[in-house]
């Protein structure tokens, strides 16, 4: 292609989506959904990533006691996991506290279980010093009489890594099914494009148009509505993105904290899926109007 | 310029379309291809334009041999020619400078060049002041010289015109071939596919006759200074006259001995 077509290539490949705009639209829409549920996929999986390692990062644990336990023996209790090695800190946290604690983030939900009818237990945050000794140091704080229990985030990293990797195996099923439809969609679109056209290429064929020369305002167009349906999809991700964070973070804290905020991601989002759209367009178009450039003159036409 | 040596076209499905047809064709020719519907002048054609192969043959074109060119060097081989076609083929949403320009943008040519090509290929053909119009603005005749300018614009040193005539008027027949010929004696080598004989005798120059796929005449019949007394005469009466059609008849019978 030379320097000085290439405005007019791309002139004629923009005025084709307008040219068959239902169709386009169509494009669009199956694109934009396609990318929207596959970028979602990929936001979970890395968002769960981050959890796995922050989880992996906290020292940490909640160690609940047994839920008749007076309030004596629950501070003789916190006494005895002070003196165990390995434990730096020891901070009491009642259920009162707790229950009062998710009344503010949840609201009235929680109003009928105050006092007596309270289902939460009384804990110890116990923060450990060296990650190494983690699992010698959670037996030792279990076999204190009292505990009921010791959230062991090995298990919730554990449950994580395998939410991960249900995540990233159906996510990658998604993209690979979506991915074909929407090639599909794309090729099918360009395939129409080119019919309503074909007599433009038999024309240019016989006067020595490239094939090359032919074939870029077919893939310009569909790089454009890969481009735009990228943008949409991206900029609707971005807009839901934080709300969906911020309700998640009420509910449980961890995710609050240790997601990705918005804002360090936004700008790979756009990119992505714009990237995404552009490359499936073009790929979608090249695929489509590769056969149909085999043919020649009648051919083209139909006759 | 154009040689083919021992060609022959079947066809996928057994029709023998050109048999062991051997010809040469020289720079500044002026050709007639004569034959009726289905003698294998459009196989031919096509094999010129590199639209079909050979099924058995050597055949160069401007320089290119057929049998081995690759691929993507079939463009440039098409831009060393320029094709009229028997139904115009002109771009409906696109005005007369347009469709013209369009042959030298398919080409990526730089847009200086092709307002500068354009306006000149337009008044070789006698379209000045008509660049705006759209094709179903324009008459047959003016519409089949919009066709010959597109095969013009890009300087082809070889133009073939596929039944240039067949859907005009005998008065705007006259004017295409007059064209045509101008355009020969310019130094263009120039091929009319054709079934009109009258045409072809009144016009004169090399005729190649084509029947059932075989070369059955190739000669020099002289076109004589009546021609165009003879195409008047027709161009102002329509319908032709029993005499005018014996003249024709005549002629032909000169012609063909």
């Amino acid at each position: 292609m030379k320097f000085n077509s290439s405005g007019y290539l791309v002139k004629e490949g923009l005025k084709n989506i307008w040219t068959n705009r239902m169709m386009s639209l169509a494009s669009i829409i199956v694109l934009v959904s396609c990318l929207i549920i596959t970028g979602a996929a990929i936001l979970v999986s890395i968002n769960v990533t981050s959890l796995i390692s922050s989880i992996g990062e906290d020292n940490q644990v909640n160690v609940f006691l047994e839920y008749e336990m007076s309030d004596i023996d629950a501070i003789k209790l916190g006494s005895t996991i002070k003196k165990i090695d390995n434990v730096v800190d020891c901070q009491y946290y009642s259920k009162d506290d707790a229950i009062k604690e998710y009344k503010e983030k949840l609201g009235n939900l929680y109003d009928s279980m105050q006092g007596e009818d309270n289902p939460l237990g009384n804990v110890y945050k116990v923060r450990l010093g060296d990650l190494s000794d983690y699992k010698k140091t959670i037996t030792e704080i279990k076999a204190v009489e009292g505990v009921a229990s010791v959230s062991d985030r090995g298990d919730i990293a554990r449950t994580l890594t395998k939410l991960n990797y249900f995540v990233s195996i159906v996510g990658s099923w998604i993209v690979l099914i979506l991915g074909v439809v929407t090639l599909f969609i794309i090729s099918n679109t360009i395939k129409m494009t080119m019919y309503s056209r074909r007599f433009e290429i038999s024309i240019m064929k016989s006067v020595g148009a490239t094939n090359t020369f032919v074939r870029i305002p077919f893939i310009i167009e569909a790089m454009a509505i890969g481009l735009i349906s990228g943008l949409i999809a991206s900029l609707a991700l971005i807009s839901v993105y934080n709300p969906i964070r911020e309700t998640a973070g009420k509910m449980i804290t961890l995710v609050g904290t240790s997601t990705i905020p918005i804002s360090e991601i936004w700008l790979n989002i756009l990119l992505g899926f714009s990237g995404a759209g552009i490359l499936i367009g073009a790929l979608g178009g090249f695929i489509s109007i590769s056969k149909y450039l085999r043919k020649e003159g009648g051919e083209i036409l139909g006759w | 310029m154009i040689h083919l040596k021992n060609v022959s076209k079947v066809y996928s499905n057994g029709t023998e379309a050109l048999k062991n047809i051997s010809l040469d064709i020289e720079q500044g020719e002026f050709v007639f291809i004569v034959g009726s519907s289905g003698a294998g002048k459009s196989t031919f054609l096509k094999l010129l334009i590199h639209e079909e192969t050979p099924t058995f043959g050597k055949i160069e074109v401007n320089g290119y041999n057929l049998m081995k060119i690759k691929r993507n060097k079939v463009p440039y081989l098409r831009r060393t020619m320029g094709i009229v076609f028997q139904d115009f083929r002109l771009i409906d949403k696109m005005n007369v400078y347009d469709n013209i320009a369009f042959a030298m943008r398919a080409i990526g040519a730089p847009e200086r060049l092709i307002r500068k090509r354009v306006k000149s290929v337009i008044s070789v053909v006698g379209l000045d002041g008509k660049e705006k119009c759209r094709p179903n603005e324009l008459s047959g005749g003016e519409q089949q010289r919009v066709s010959l300018a597109r095969a013009l614009v890009n300087k082809p040193g070889l133009l073939i015109a596929d039944e240039p005539t067949g859907n005009i008027d005998p008065k705007m027949s006259f004017e295409i071939m007059k064209r045509l010929i101008d355009i020969n004696k310019a130094g263009t080598t120039v091929i009319v596919v054709t079934h009109e004989h009258e045409l072809v005798r009144a016009f004169g120059g090399r005729v190649i006759i084509i029947d059932s796929g075989e070369i059955t005449e190739d000669k020099k019949i002289s076109g004589t200074d009546t021609i165009s007394q003879e195409f008047t005469d027709i161009s102002d009466n329509p319908v032709p006259s029993d005499s005018t059609q014996q003249n024709n008849t005549n002629n032909n019978e000169e012609a063909d001995k």
